[in-house]
């Protein structure tokens, strides 16, 4: 017996059975790869070449060939790095939080959107991994008992905490998004005709047989992983935030910053998501599972933490008038009014504002009007790590030291290779594992009964 | 459970018992005889309380003002002291946001009305946060709370009391609990003796005027858009079956008050209580007081749900519904955490002196208060409520409740008295019977007013939802 509210939209169209969704779903993974995919896995191949030629650029020459100095020491880089790690905030929320708050509409875009989540802490990584400069010794972030002298890693430092909460985040995405595959590799391991391609499903299905006792434990697990990454949604990007509030600089230091990154982050990862299913959607004809009704919750979550991001500018400039402190009064008039006002009126404009339009229920329904409306929240994000690190860094307390900063063309282009790592891997997912979670879509059809 | 069987579901009618009237009239009276006795001692060593509770930190500085210091005049007298200090590396007492700990030579009166001022903004918080809480639940299109609607409809009426009290206060004392607002009325030019340029700069916000516009305007938006709400709620009752357009009003209305609430709480936040520090800030504090109330809301509601179950109302609302609340109370109790820790661990990190004095006076001048404060808001309900069994017990409930209800009280209390009167300060039989006062009060005037409409909002197009409703595990 379903007691479902009349009212409720359904979250499957078109009248699907069962077999339906497996045959919808599977049906990328079975056939031969589209001519779209094609083209937009070259594209894909393209930026990633854009990525190895700017990294082996920056590794044969050296750090130097980045603009940022003596005052601007983070650039470019720690705002792809935040960015990024931003990004890979929504998978999370989607398959733990919104699991615990069954929400249902989350089953058929948690499976891209962690996906996404894996890819976008891969890309993430790339920055701190790489900004070290020798990067060989790289694993010396790590508390390994060492014969390296004196050396030890310093355990008050909060890039020191972005080590221990990314790699936990990293692990347990990982982890999550493949327990949740299982089923469906099963599926796909009993649907494939190759010898090498069962072999190989079969062997990721872990032996799945599907019955009572497994699905138990499945969805136990399922559980208690979710309780697991809920505090991870929250850390990941609070540990992010005190890279900077921890310090003394105007700008950075403000108590606002874990909750307001903590939302910053789910609205960045949200606009990835709709970017990516908007168009997912389109191209493999996936309008009855990722519908109209996933497109406005996922808008009306865009609205409300843009909205809370919004609540925290404000907050942050009234505070800074507030305090007294002429060095935070001056941070931010300097960051609205100064040399990179452009930079801090996109944020405003793309952040708080933009996505106000959501309010209207043309736009929260209108699929081209969402995908632009996600890009622009992309930008906007991206702007507001830019403002953070560059206009507070920029001008200090000595005049002497003051510069302004702009990425050279290695910055830009390791920046843009980070897309071609992204998408590189979104598209060979999407043609290799179901995009969609067939096992839970199936739960949630009207017609099972 | 409920599965595969009909759950019938009828109106249900409370009426006050006079066994929970007398318990309501019970608490009043203690809080007002508590407070009484709080009061009359406090008549009895008034005029030794200052210096009797001074600490050796401070002692120098109010043995070289004491001649001078009259209620209202110490702190020009305090501040105008510029001749260099001699204490080598001791800090300069007279010099900084400490100075304003100085003046401890409130009248007594003060301690009642800073009291007041406590329970007035604890109340009007969480029928605020009731208010929130209900809005969000049509916002999100939740369904699993139809059942219990009714109560928030009730906590929120309450939001007048409160505000009206908070006015009072204000207009009777505002110049011995705001640290400002006494300096305001000084009238201090930059060349005088004793002026404050921070102080002076944050007049634009910090002025009598927006003290009472704020909370008086806004509040009464609110409260208008919670009377809409409730009554749209009413008029849904008794409109056909099946017609949700008193549903989709309420979403409208609930939207509009989600965003006005969301963009606006803030303000009173920091008018009333941040400023009670009035050197002091710290951006996230609004959040911090949000929380604080939002999940002592949700407490308080739990509690007056399984209470109106005991006396066998409320037949549709199951453990699943109590479970839920439970876990909402226990995510939110680590919610509090978390944003507790932001706020202490930046200060604690980056030791700016502006921002550190509120820390420390808390943690050295009321350590035991400090412990309390985070044993009784995070440790007690966290370990109280993790286990399943625990958010479907109501007796572990209630108690983990009521321990968590007064800990977030005594959280708000320890916001506003170290800022007030400075070091020295406890929790007496004054701070017992206000809040028993107003929690008589306050049960009284939400039960009366869930006498006034059906318990069950039986025409929700949700409630056939959350009637069969199941966590699932």
């Amino acid at each position: 017996m379903i007691h479902d509210s009349i009212i409720r939209d359904r979250l499957v169209t078109g009248d699907k059975t069962a077999a339906d969704v497996t045959r919808d779903i599977a049906r990328p993974i079975l056939n031969k790869p589209s001519t779209s995919w094609k083209i937009g896995f070259s594209l894909s191949i393209v930026f990633l070449g854009i990525f190895v030629a700017s990294l082996f650029y920056t590794l044969w020459t050296g750090i130097g060939v980045w603009n940022i100095n003596k005052s601007v020491m983070w650039g470019w880089d720690i705002t792809n790095f935040v960015f990024w790690v931003g990004i890979g905030h929504a998978g999370t929320l989607i398959s733990a939080v919104l699991l615990l708050f069954r929400q249902k509409w989350r089953m058929s875009i948690n499976r891209s959107a962690e996906a996404m989540t894996i890819f976008a802490v891969v890309c993430a990584a790339m920055f701190p991994v790489f900004h070290m400069g020798r990067v060989w010794v790289g694993y010396w972030a790590l508390p390994l008992p060492n014969g390296f002298g004196s050396l030890w890693v310093n355990f008050n430092s909060p890039l020191l905490w972005d080590v221990f909460a990314i790699s936990t985040y990293f692990s347990v995405s990982l982890l999550f998004w493949y327990i949740g595959l299982i089923p469906d590799i099963a599926t796909i391991r009993d649907k494939v005709k190759g010898k090498t391609e069962k072999a190989i499903y079969g062997f990721f299905s872990m032996g799945w047989t599907g019955s009572t006792r497994t699905w138990a434990r499945y969805e136990l697990v399922s559980l208690i992983l979710a309780g697991l990454s809920t505090p991870l949604v929250l850390s990941v990007h609070t540990i992010v935030s005190t890279d900077f509030a921890t310090s003394v600089i105007p700008g950075w230091h403000t108590t606002i910053f874990p909750p307001y990154f903590v939302a910053g982050a789910i609205f960045s990862g949200f606009g990835m998501v709709a970017t990516l299913l908007v168009v997912a959607r389109k191209v493999m004809n996936y309008e009855n599972y990722i519908t109209i009704g996933h497109l406005d919750a996922m808008t009306k979550i865009i609205m409300v933490t843009g909205s809370i991001v919004g609540i925290a500018y404000l907050t942050e400039f009234f505070i800074a008038w507030y305090s007294g402190v002429e060095y935070e009064q001056y941070a931010f008039t300097n960051r609205a009014f100064g040399p990179y006002w452009w930079a801090y009126w996109s944020m405003m404009s793309c952040n708080l504002i933009a996505p106000q339009v959501f309010w209207f229920r043309w736009a929260r329904t209108t699929p081209w009007f969402i995908f632009i409306m996600s890009i622009v929240v992309n930008v906007g994000m991206w702007f507001e790590r830019f403002v953070i690190i560059v206009t507070s860094l920029h001008r200090d307390y000595l005049p002497s030291s003051w510069v302004m900063y702009a990425g050279s063309l290695t910055e830009i282009g390791l920046f843009l290779g980070t897309f071609g790592i992204f998408f590189t891997c979104f598209f060979l997912f999407a043609k290799f594992l179901p995009v969609i979670n067939m096992a839970e879509v199936k739960s949630i059809l009207r017609n099972r009964e | 459970m409920g599965h595969g069987h009909h759950i019938e579901i009828k109106q249900e009618q409370y009426t006050f018992s006079p066994k929970t009237k007398r318990f309501t009239i019970i608490l009043m009276v203690l809080g007002l005889v508590l407070a009484g006795i709080g009061i009359a001692n406090l008549n009895n060593d008034s005029h030794s309380t200052a210096t009797e509770h001074k600490t050796e930190a401070n002692a120098n500085v109010h043995d070289s003002h004491g001649k001078d210091a009259s209620a209202h005049g110490d702190h020009a007298a305090a501040a105008s002291h510029d001749e260099p200090a001699e204490h080598g590396n001791v800090p300069n007492e007279q010099f900084g946001p400490r100075a304003e700990y100085h003046s401890l030579n409130k009248p007594a009166t003060t301690r009642i009305f800073a009291n007041l001022l406590v329970a007035g903004y604890f109340f009007l918080m969480i029928s605020l946060a009731a208010l929130f809480w209900y809005a969000i639940q049509y916002v999100a299109n939740a369904g699993w709370s139809a059942a219990i609607k009714r109560v928030p409809e009730a906590v929120m009426t309450f939001i007048p009391v409160p505000l009206i009290v908070i006015l009072v206060v204000l207009f009777l004392d505002k110049n011995n609990i705001y640290h400002w607002a006494h300096y305001e009325h000084l009238h201090l030019k930059p060349e005088d003796a004793g002026y404050d340029k921070i102080l002076d700069g944050k007049s634009g916000f910090l002025n009598s005027t927006l003290l009472f516009a704020f909370p008086a305007i806004l509040v009464t938006i609110w409260y208008l858009l919670s009377r809409k709400l409730r009554s749209l709620s009413i008029q849904e009752d008794s409109a056909s079956k099946g017609d949700v357009s008193f549903f989709k009003k309420s979403i409208r209305y609930s939207a509009t008050f989600a965003v006005i609430f969301g963009f606006t709480i803030s303000i009173i936040v920091w008018l009333l209580i941040m400023s009670v520090d009035s050197h002091w800030y710290s951006t996230i504090f609004g959040i911090y007081n949000f929380i604080t109330h939002w999940v002592s809301a949700i407490t308080i509601m739990a509690i007056i749900i399984l209470y109106l179950k005991k006396e066998g109302y409320f037949g549709i609302v199951t453990a699943e519904h109590m479970h839920d609340l439970g876990k909402f109370m226990f995510a939110f109790t680590v919610f509090w955490a978390y944003v507790w820790l932001s706020q202490y661990l930046l200060i604690w990190y980056a030791q700016i002196p502006e921002e550190m004095y509120y820390y420390q006076i808390r943690w050295e001048e009321y350590h035991y208060n400090f412990i309390i404060n985070f044993a009784l808001c995070f440790c007690v309900p966290f370990l109280g409520l993790l286990m399943r069994s625990a958010k479907r017990n109501p007796v572990v409930m209630t108690v983990i409740g009521i321990i968590l209800i007064l800990g977030h009280y005594h959280d708000v209390w320890f916001m506003v008295f170290p800022g007030v009167f400075g070091p020295g300060m406890q929790i007496g039989l004054l701070e017992i019977g206000t809040f028993l006062f107003f929690s008589g009060v306050f049960l009284f005037w939400v039960f009366t007013a869930l006498t006034k409409r059906g318990l069950i909002a039986v025409n929700h197009p949700y409630l056939e939802e959350s009637v069969y409703h199941d966590t699932g595990v």
